[in-house]
């Protein structure tokens, strides 16, 4: 923490950033993100398995700062939706000091004691517990015990339903959504200044909560996120009616990794999936 | 309804320079072919947003067709690679909630193509017939129609 | 009124008995998250110590998406064709005070200029069985809000836990009497309501007096405090989707198809940026800071003033729920605190 605290300190000081996202403390001792704006804002910062939130999404939502860069504490998970955010031109490298930290995986359940079980699943296969992109790096690893992947088992049974009874597990799911969008403002890669549900001539999605209605959005939104998502969870941890909207990710990140070898949000120089096309894409599905 | 032969109901989207002309053609030609399919025409293929073909399933399709230009000869240049791309990612979404992504058919019928599209039409009706009706939606729909006494 | 007393077995009767004459018998979830309409009497979850569903009930009287008429083309005119009347009665077990007050309190905004029939149809339909409530954690704060966990506002029937099998079933109003006779098979055996010991059941202490923070709030229109807190939010809006008292909605006409359609009254919230925005671009609500001032004074202010009722019930539901755990018990005793500390600058 002194190290994080220090670092930040010195960049207030020497006037590089406006304002620095980080982790803060609540008086129930729950970690909320921080926006600090002066060196004596850092002494709050905190930084521990209570880190959830993906900070990046702030990103595009925050006005840039007055004078100076944005300064963002951020895991290695979440840096890769700051890298994804450069390699789709949101933001640009030079206007963003990023200070990682070395993560020991972060907790499921934010209201439950952190535990083995009780640890994101992301976390079981993450590469970036020492982020691979930074301008400083805080933070010491430290042995953790990987949770159990709950989910592979409902994807490995999705696999092998047919397609009715995928559609009768979809449906029950989607039937719980309210339609909040709350999947939507926590994404880091939903930026869209007008997103397609908000459009409403001609509207594309219905508005209502109606179980189609909910279909065609949770479908839209995987799809726009294909190749995108970077698997931070932000989105089912937010969703009230709890749809295990990862399946659907993490569905579209596979296709990416088998289809076409790639990972978004790995390095700031590749051309993004989605925005380009080979002319040799397979085409076995075409007559 | 059980004993009624089941006609499906199939929406093309086809791109204007290719696909439609070589519709067109099938049909100057005076090319039989079945009439199950209502087709829309788009600037391009890499016009047709994903939601494009939810809307029609959603609106009661039992199997969609989208075809544009073979690659290379697209009128925009890249508008189909782009699409294809997209069409990778799309196809294998819908199988993962449960519509049978072989209801959505792809086919790239260049302008003189005449022939190629009547086979691609009846081929798409006659494996959709196949198939046997889309039946996701006509549930689903129930929701928002009114209601019969 | 009676109090009768009720063996978990007499409530799975009930419940049976009502599944099988055409009630929709609703219950929390198995898994906590909500409230779901029940279709066998061993689904029906009774339980003092559960934490508040994640979505309030809200949705029996309110629901997310609900058709006002149908349309249909007739030549050069369209029929509207009445949606279907609901009429089929209702009864939720298991309702906490923190659920079931929100009823009154909602009540009030829906029957004020214009009387809305379909959230009093299915109010009149549906009995309420409150339940006291022994879990309050540190997001809880309805001793704050003029209410307690063994508030009986809002319910037909109370129930209160006797031994771990039997339960003190309070009546409550009229309604609830009605339904108690018409069911005398299982309301048999009475005791006096006076003896019931409520002690056991924890009383969280009040956290902030909701009269300062209105006076606050008239007074602090412009105000920092906003700014920090439009900062962190992300207005999702998850906050009002799951919270009891939250009541606004959109109307939107929704085709069928080319000859039919629906009028429909869906959820909607201020939390939203395009909420306000007016179709000439303009938006008086712009910004997060002044979306998530309406949110707080809208409850603590501007209902209180026309309604004469704190537009919440203090169940925690925003804050557990919120992705960026914007704490709304927390940000009423800042605000209280604010309003001493200018009270005693004065
Ligand atoms: S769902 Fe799609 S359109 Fe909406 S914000 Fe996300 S990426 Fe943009
Ligand atoms: S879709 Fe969900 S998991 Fe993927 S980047 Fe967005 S919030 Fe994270
Ligand atoms: S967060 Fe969940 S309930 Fe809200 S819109 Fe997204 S999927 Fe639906
Ligand atoms: S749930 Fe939290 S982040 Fe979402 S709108 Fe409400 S206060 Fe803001
Ligand atoms: S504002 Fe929050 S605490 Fe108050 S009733 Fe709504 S959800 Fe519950
Ligand atoms: S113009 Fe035919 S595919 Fe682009």
């Amino acid at each position: 923490m002194k190290q994080l605290i220090d670092i930040s300190k010195e960049l207030f000081e020497s006037k590089q950033v406006g304002y620095i996202i980080g982790y803060a403390e609540d008086k129930f001792k729950r970690v909320k993100p921080f926006v600090a704006y002066s060196s004596l804002d850092t002494e709050r910062f905190v930084f521990n398995n209570n880190s959830v939130n993906n900070l990046a999404v702030y990103l595009t939502r925050l006005p840039k700062a007055k004078e100076g860069k944005i300064g963002i504490v951020a895991k290695g998970c979440d840096i890769k939706s700051i890298i994804a955010l450069i390699q789709e031109n949101q933001i640009k490298r030079d206007d963003v000091i990023i200070i990682g930290v070395n993560c020991n995986s972060v907790v499921n359940q934010i209201d439950e004691q952190f535990s083995k079980e009780n640890t994101a699943i992301k976390c079981k296969y993450c590469q970036v517990r020492t982020p691979a992109h930074y301008d400083y790096l805080v933070g010491e690893i430290k042995e953790v015990e990987l949770p159990e992947d709950k989910n592979f088992a409902i994807m490995q049974k999705l696999d092998s339903m047919s397609a009715e009874e995928k559609w009768n597990f979809w449906e029950a799911e989607f039937e719980k959504c309210v339609k909040c969008y709350a999947c939507r403002q926590v994404c880091p890669l939903c930026y869209c200044e007008q997103c397609i549900v908000d459009k409403s001539m001609p509207r594309w999605i219905d508005s209502s909560a109606t179980t189609k209605g909910n279909f065609a959005w949770n479908m839209i939104r995987a799809f726009h996120l294909s190749g995108r998502c970077i698997g931070c969870n932000e989105c089912e941890r937010a969703c009230p009616a709890e749809i295990p909207l990862s399946l659907l990710n993490r569905k579209m990140g596979m296709v990416a990794i088998n289809e076409f070898n790639y990972r978004h949000g790995t390095d700031i120089n590749q051309p993004t999936l989605i925005g380009n096309y080979n002319v040799n894409d397979k085409e076995d599905f075409i007559m | 309804m059980e004993n009624e032969k089941f006609e499906p109901k199939i929406v093309a989207f086809v791109c204007n320079w290719c696909t439609y002309t070589g519709a067109d053609l099938a049909g100057t030609s005076r090319l039989k072919q079945q009439t199950n399919a209502r087709l829309i025409r788009v600037p391009c293929t890499g016009r047709i947003d994903p939601v494009f073909i939810i809307k029609a399933f959603e609106k009661g399709a039992d199997g969609v067709l989208v075809s544009g230009c073979h690659p290379n000869d697209c009128h925009y240049n890249t508008g189909n690679f782009h699409a294809r791309r997209r069409w990778i990612f799309f196809r294998q979404l819908l199988d993962f909630v449960g519509i049978d992504s072989s209801r959505l058919y792809f086919s790239w019928v260049s302008a003189s193509e005449g022939k190629k599209w009547v086979d691609v039409v009846d081929g798409v009706i006659n494996s959709v017939r196949e198939k046997g009706p889309f039946n996701g939606y006509k549930k689903l729909n129930k929701e928002i129609e009114i209601p019969v006494k | 009124m009676n109090t009768y007393v009720l063996s978990k077995d007499h409530l799975k009767n009930l419940a049976l008995e009502l599944i099988n004459t055409g009630y929709k018998v609703i219950s929390p979830s198995k898994d906590g998250r909500r409230f779901v309409a029940i279709s066998s009497a061993d689904d029906l979850v009774i339980n003092s110590n559960l934490k508040p569903s994640s979505v309030s009930m809200k949705e029996f009287f309110f629901p997310k998406t609900e058709t006002l008429f149908f349309y249909k083309r007739n030549k050069d005119e369209y029929d509207l064709i009445d949606a279907a009347e609901v009429n089929q009665p209702q009864i939720i077990f298991g309702a906490k005070p923190c659920d079931t007050s929100a009823i009154p309190i909602v009540s009030k905004v829906f029957n004020w200029d214009y009387k809305d029939e379909f959230f009093n149809k299915k109010v009149e339909n549906t009995i309420i069985v409150g339940l006291a409530c022994k879990f309050a954690d540190e997001n809880c704060f309805c001793t704050s809000v003029g209410l307690s966990p063994v508030s009986e506002k809002g319910s037909d029937l109370f129930m209160i836990p006797l031994t771990e099998n039997t339960y003190a079933c309070k009546v409550i109003s009229e309604k609830g009497k009605k339904f108690v006779s018409n069911h005398s098979k299982i309301f048999t055996e009475t005791i006096d309501g006076k003896s019931i010991n409520i002690n056991e059941i924890k009383i969280p202490e009040k956290r902030f007096e909701s009269k300062e923070v209105k006076a606050w709030l008239d007074k602090n229109f412009n105000h920092k405090l906003w700014d920090k807190l439009g900062e962190n939010c992300l207005g999702c809006a998850q906050c009002a989707f799951v919270c009891p008292t939250c009541h606004c909605f959109d109307i939107v006409d929704e085709e069928c198809n080319h000859t039919c359609g629906r009028r429909a009254k869906n959820w909607d919230a201020c939390q939203f940026e395009i909420f306000t925005k007016h179709a000439s671009g303009h938006n008086p609500r712009n910004e997060q800071d002044k979306r998530y001032r309406q949110r707080i004074s809208h409850k603590f202010k501007y209902y209180t003033e026309k309604f004469d009722e704190i537009l919440c019930t203090g169940c925690g539901r925003c804050t557990r729920g919120c992705p960026v755990l914007t704490d709304i018990g927390i940000i009423l005793e800042d605000i209280n605190q604010l309003a001493k500390e200018s009270i005693s600058n004065n």
